[in-house]
C-alpha cells in the first residue's frame, strides 16, 4: 500500500485548511471504500495526504427540513440510508436504487458524499495504467475491453463511465448538494456537480469538487404530489457490482398524463446521463402500455459505442420501457 | 510533458480517411511490389514511405517515377474524405495559440491540393513536404521544427501506425496515438507513444490539460 500520513480534523474549516495546505496531494477520507482501494494499488493518483472526515460531527444524518425534504449528511453510510424510515416513506424510489449499490457489506463502510464523487472504476486504471486519470496521456479503456465500464455516449479524453449510482437516483428529485469551501459554503445540483470528465485542479474528474472543498450534505427537495419514480439497474452479477446500464426516472403525473419528467441513465456515461429528448418527449402523453416502446424509439441517438459495448445502449433502452411498465401499473 | 506549442500533422489517416489503392499502386509500379492493397491507407502509406526512404540512398526516384508517384498521391487526395472533426478541431487549437503544421510525406503538390480541398489553409501556420524536406517520414518534421525554430520537445506529432512514431522519435517530437482503429491502437500502445487520441476534437482538452499541469508545476 502506497504510504500516507492521515489527518483527523474535527472541524469541516479545519479539514479544509488541511486540504488548502497539501493541494492535491490530499484528499477526504470517509468510508474509504473507494480510496483505500486506489491506496492499496498504488496508483500515481492516489494522494498521500487523506484528511479523515469521521471524528467531524454534523456530517453524519439524515433528517427531515423545514420544507418537508430531506437533508442527508454528506458522510452518512449507506446502510443507513437504506435502512431509513424517513427516506422510505418520502422516496421510496433512493432507498431501493441504494440497496442496489455494491453489497451489504460495503454499504456499512460507504458514505453517499463517497458514493457521489468516487473515482471511475475502469479496470485499466485501477490497474495502474498510465491513463489520463493516473499520469498518463491515453485512454486504455477507449482501444482494449470497454464491454463494463466504459463509456458508450462518447468521452472526453477519459472513456470510463461515472459509476455512482446514488447520483442516477438523486437527479430525478431535482436534489441538491451543499459544500463548504474556503470562501464559504457553495450550492449546486447534484447534476451540475457530477457532469462528467472535467479539467478540475489539473486533473480528469467527474465531479467538479475542487481539491479544498468538502461534500457536506444532500438536500432532498419535497416530493411532489403526483410523482412516481423507479430506479432500475444492470449489472454483470447479482450484487457488488456497477450498473452495466441503469435509470433513474421521476414522472409528474395529473391522473394518467405526464406533466413533467426525469430521465437519468447511469452505467452508460461519463456522467449521470439526462436524457431530455425523452424528457421532452414524455411531457403531456398518457402513461400506457405503448409509451415504452414510443420512448424507446427517441432515447439515446447521441449514442457512440465503443467497440465492444454496443449493448449498453439496449440495456439502457430496456430499462426506460420496463421503467415505464413500472410506473403505469 | 511540457508545455506544447505546436502540432505537426500528417494528413493520411490523422486528418483524412484516404484510399490505400493509389499508395499500393505507387509501390507496385515504382518498386516493384506486388500483391492486393492493404484495408489500411496508412499503412500502405507507411509502408510506401519506407520504401521512398531506401530508394533515396540506393536508387533514387528519376523524374518520370516522381510524377507518376505525385500524380497517384494527387488521385489519393481526391478520394479522401476529411474527418469530420478536423475543421472545428483545427480552428479551436488556433485560437488557443498552438501553432499547427502539416508535416507530411506526401509531395507538395498532394499536400497543397488535399489543404485547398478541404479549406484548411486559414488554420495552418505553415506547409512543410518531402519536397522541401528532401525525404520522408521524420525529414520533414525536422525541416519544419527547424524553420519554425520549434524545440522538439514542445512540438507533437499525430499518427496512427508504428513508423509514424518511429519518425516522430527520430525528430525528437512526441509521438501521439491517433486511435483511428482501436485493435491497431491496442497494437501500437505498447509502443509507448507519449498519449493517444480517440478523434482530434479531443486535443484542445489535451492542451488544456498540459497547460494546468505545467501551471500546477
Amino acid at each position: 500500500m502506497k504510504k500516507v500520513s492521515i489527518y483527523r480534523p474535527t472541524t469541516v474549516d479545519e479539514a479544509i485548511q488541511i486540504l488548502s495546505l497539501h493541494g492535491t496531494s490530499a484528499s477526504v477520507y470517509a468510508g474509504g471504500t473507494d480510496l483505500l482501494v486506489r491506496l492499496k494499488n498504488r496508483l500515481e493518483q492516489a494522494p498521500s495526504y487523506l484528511v479523515d472526515i469521521k471524528k467531524i460531527d454534523h456530517l453524519r444524518y439524515i433528517k427531515e427540513d423545514e420544507q418537508g425534504g430531506v437533508e442527508i449528511g454528506a458522510a452518512t453510510k449507506l446502510a443507513e440510508l437504506a435502512d431509513s424510515r424517513l427516506l422510505q416513506e418520502k422516496y421510496p424510489m433512493i432507498v431501493e436504487a441504494v440497496g442496489k449499490i455494491s453489497s451489504p457489506e460495503l454499504r456499512n463502510a460507504s458514505t453517499l458524499g463517497g458514493d457521489l464523487l468516487q473515482e471511475v472504476w475502469c479496470q485499466y486504471l485501477r490497474g495502474g495504467y498510465s491513463c489520463w486519470r493516473n499520469g498518463g496521456y491515453l485512454c486504455y479503456g477507449a482501444i482494449g475491453d470497454n464491454s463494463y465500464y466504459h463509456s458508450a455516449m462518447g468521452g472526453r479524453l477519459c472513456y470510463a463511465v461515472y459509476p455512482g449510482d446514488a447520483a442516477t437516483a438523486l437527479i430525478p428529485f431535482d436534489a441538491r448538494a451543499k459544500l463548504a469551501t474556503p470562501q464559504g459554503e457553495k450550492e449546486l445540483s447534484i447534476e451540475q456537480m457530477v457532469p462528467g470528465d472535467m479539467l478540475v485542479d489539473g486533473k480528469i474528474q467527474s465531479h467538479v469538487v475542487r481539491y479544498n472543498e468538502i461534500l457536506t450534505s444532500v438536500v432532498i427537495p419535497p416530493p411532489k404530489p403526483g410523482v412516481r419514480a423507479s430506479f432500475e439497474k444492470l449489472r454483470p452479477r447479482g450484487v457488488w457490482d456497477f450498473a452495466m446500464a441503469s435509470l433513474g426516472m421521476s414522472l409528474q403525473l395529473r391522473d394518467k398524463t405526464i406533466e413533467d419528467s426525469r430521465v437519468v441513465f447511469g452505467g452508460i456515461s461519463g456522467k449521470p446521463y439526462r436524457e431530455k429528448t425523452v424528457e421532452a418527449f414524455l411531457k403531456g402523453k398518457t402513461l400506457s402500455p405503448e409509451l415504452g416502446e414510443q420512448a424507446v424509439a427517441v432515447a439515446l441517438a447521441d449514442a457512440a459505442p465503443l467497440k465492444y459495448n454496443a449493448t449498453k445502449i439496449d440495456m439502457a433502452k430496456g430499462l426506460l420501457a420496463s421503467g415505464l411498465a413500472r410506473l403505469n401499473t | 510533458m511540457r508545455q506544447i506549442e505546436a502540432l505537426l500533422l500528417e494528413p493520411v489517416g490523422c486528418l483524412a480517411e484516404f484510399p490505400s489503392a493509389p499508395f499500393h499502386e505507387i509501390a507496385v509500379r515504382l518498386f516493384g511490389r506486388k500483391g492486393k492493397p492493404g484495408p489500411s491507407a496508412s499503412r500502405s502509406y507507411w509502408r510506401l514511405l519506407n520504401l521512398i526512404d531506401s530508394a533515396a540512398t540506393e536508387k533514387p526516384l528519376n523524374a518520370e517515377k516522381k510524377r507518376i508517384a505525385d500524380n497517384l498521391e494527387v488521385e489519393a487526395v481526391d478520394a479522401a474524405s476529411i474527418y469530420e472533426d478536423v475543421a472545428p478541431a483545427l480552428a479551436e487549437l488556433k485560437s488557443m495559440g498552438i501553432r499547427l503544421v502539416v508535416a507530411s510525406s506526401l509531395s507538395h503538390r498532394a499536400a497543397a491540393r488535399f489543404i485547398e480541398r478541404n479549406s484548411l489553409g486559414e488554420f495552418l501556420s505553415s506547409v512543410y513536404t518531402r519536397d522541401q524536406a528532401g525525404g520522408v517520414k521524420s525529414a520533414p518534421l525536422l525541416s519544419a521544427l527547424r524553420a519554425l525554430s520549434i524545440p522538439p520537445d514542445k512540438a507533437m506529432f499525430l499518427t496512427d501506425t508504428l513508423e509514424g512514431i518511429k519518425a516522430a522519435r527520430e525528430a525528437g517530437v512526441h509521438p501521439i496515438l491517433m486511435m483511428n482503429d482501436p485493435d491497431e491502437a491496442q497494437r501500437l500502445a505498447m509502443h509507448n507513444p507519449a498519449g493517444g487520441v480517440v478523434s482530434l476534437h479531443e486535443m484542445p482538452d489535451f492542451f488544456r490539460l498540459l497547460a494546468a499541469q505545467n501551471q500546477r508545476g
